[in-house]
């Protein structure tokens, strides 16, 4: 667990020294303040829209840095070299990939808090209350959002390059968020072997839309019953835990 | 079991498309413990592919490697080893003493005992007062000494270093070489490969020389030099085996 936690922390304190994260915080900032400087122009409904656009912002932000900060994360140190040494020492493949993935997951976590309350700050600036539960629940579920993102992005880059990593993972995303529910009607009309086929693509596929709050938040739907967070934890889990399994495999064969 | 490092008859194909080439061909070698052992041989000799072998990054298909009497693939056998690789760019928005903290934890240590041994290794590399810069602002000189003092964060039985001298300014590379041998005094084995002849011959006990994946001659380098009858310096000499072997 110590060695997890040094390389966790070595990959944490890089991020906060880098520029990315805080040009991040600032187009949101800018942009949220834009967006809420709307209402002193009676603009109708402005506290929706800030909602909706707020939380895709922090999504985004998060997904991006999430997504770069993993799949960079292999890539890069057998590009530099420093691969060497950190397999030199007395730690297990599993060990490494297992503390990449958590510094990947602290650092996108880390830019997800802040831009969450920065997000939140400025919902409750409109003054028209919000449920805190609800506020909660999102948050929950981005955080766990962050570790998927950040698993199957460190995941794809164990045997690819960074550039090749984030690309795929940006059209996994795309794929699961634009065509998985057409997938699942496709799946469900199916029989036979192709339903047996659409099926493992169907379960295989990670399902980002678990981890969307947007319009749940937008229009101040009711909080989500315990049993659906539970659920979405165990299947979260589960999911990381079979990538970080696959990924120490793929880099315990890799010709390095 | 009195060797450090030991190889027997150890095989090692570089498959390219439809191209093979033989990265280290039936090589057998023994360190023993205690000594320091230059690993020479010009560029595509095969030493970094078996350098890779000994840090347990590839696995004997054909032919065994064993370092301080265990695989080098199992973590237990790489509890007492250190590795400074050639040329490392390491996390450039860390400083030293965060990098060595993260190597340190990696090894399993923490607290005052990491603390006390990372103050003690930057006095060696002589970066006290650069300990809190980030590594980005570095020299390459400056880099290859943060580098060694990771290679020593576990306070390792057997260094592996790949071209330690690469990049040293004079005064740097005279420091390193005192650093080697005081190693050697406390009786760490230090295997490292080099084309810096000269320093080779200055601090080695023993040295090995390969050419395309073959030993060519292995031995103390008193022997080495004087094996044709006239003693000659250690570059003559390996010029004209990796000539003759050419």
């Amino acid at each position: 667990m110590k060695a997890v936690l040094s390389i966790a922390r070595g990959m944490y304190l890089e991020l906060f020294r880098r520029k990315d994260f805080y040009v991040m915080l600032i187009c949101m900032l800018a942009l949220l303040s834009i967006l809420a400087s709307q209402r002193y122009f009676n603009v109708e409904g402005i506290t929706r829209y800030l909602r909706d656009f707020g939380y895709t912002v922090v999504m985004l932000f998060s997904f991006l840095i999430a997504v770069i900060v993993s799949a960079s994360q292999i890539p890069w140190e057998i590009e530099s070299g420093t691969i060497y040494p950190l397999i030199a020492k007395p730690v297990s493949r599993l060990t490494i990939v297992t503390a990449k993935f958590f510094g990947s997951f602290m650092t996108g976590g880390a830019a997800f808090v802040a831009y969450y309350a920065v997000f939140v700050l400025f919902c409750a600036a409109q003054g028209e209350g919000f449920s805190v539960v609800l506020f909660a629940q999102a948050f929950y579920l981005g955080i766990l959002f962050i570790a998927m993102v950040s698993a199957i992005s460190l995941f794809f880059s164990v045997f690819m390059t960074m550039s090749a990593a984030v690309t795929i993972m940006m059209l996994v995303y795309f794929f699961v968020v634009n065509f998985g529910d057409a997938l699942r009607k496709y799946v469900l009309g199916s029989e036979g072997i192709q339903f047996i086929f659409g099926c493992g693509i169907y379960y295989l596929l990670p399902h980002f839309d678990f981890f969307d709050m947007r319009i749940r938040l937008t229009h101040e739907w009711g909080v989500l019953p315990v049993w659906i967070l539970v659920a979405i934890t165990a299947y979260t889990g589960v999911y990381i835990a079979l990538l970080i399994f696959c990924s120490s495999a793929l880099l315990e064969k890799r010709e390095l | 079991m009195n060797e450090a490092i030991k190889i027997e008859h150890l095989f090692h194909t570089y498959h390219t498309g439809k191209i093979s080439t033989d990265a280290i061909n039936d090589m057998t070698l023994s360190v023993p413990k205690g000594q320091i052992f230059g690993f020479l041989g010009p560029n595509g000799a095969g030493k970094t592919t078996t350098i890779k072998y000994l840090l347990g990054i590839f696995k004997p298909k054909r032919g065994t490697v064993a370092v301080l009497g265990g695989s080098p693939s199992e973590v237990e056998a790489r509890q007492k080893m250190g590795y400074m690789p050639e040329n490392a760019e390491y996390y450039k928005y860390l400083t030293p003493r965060e990098l060595l903290r993260m190597y340190g934890g990696v090894c399993g240590l923490g607290g005052t005992e990491l603390e006390k041994r990372i103050d003690m290794l930057l006095g060696t590399v002589d970066l006290i007062k650069e300990s809190d810069r980030i590594l980005k602002t570095f020299s390459k000189g400056m880099k290859q000494r943060v580098s060694f003092a990771q290679s020593l964060i576990n306070d390792p039985d057997l260094l592996i270093l790949d071209e330690p001298t690469g990049g040293l300014d004079p005064v740097s590379r005279k420091r390193m070489r005192e650093s080697l041998l005081a190693l050697k005094r406390e009786g760490k084995t230090i295997f490292f490969s080099s084309h810096e002849l000269s320093e080779v011959e200055l601090i080695s006990d023993s040295i090995a020389i390969v050419n395309r994946g073959r030993l060519l001659a292995e031995g103390k380098v008193s022997d080495i030099v004087t094996l044709k009858g006239e003693k000659q310096s250690l570059e003559n000499y390996f010029l004209e085996i990796i000539e003759e072997a050419a």
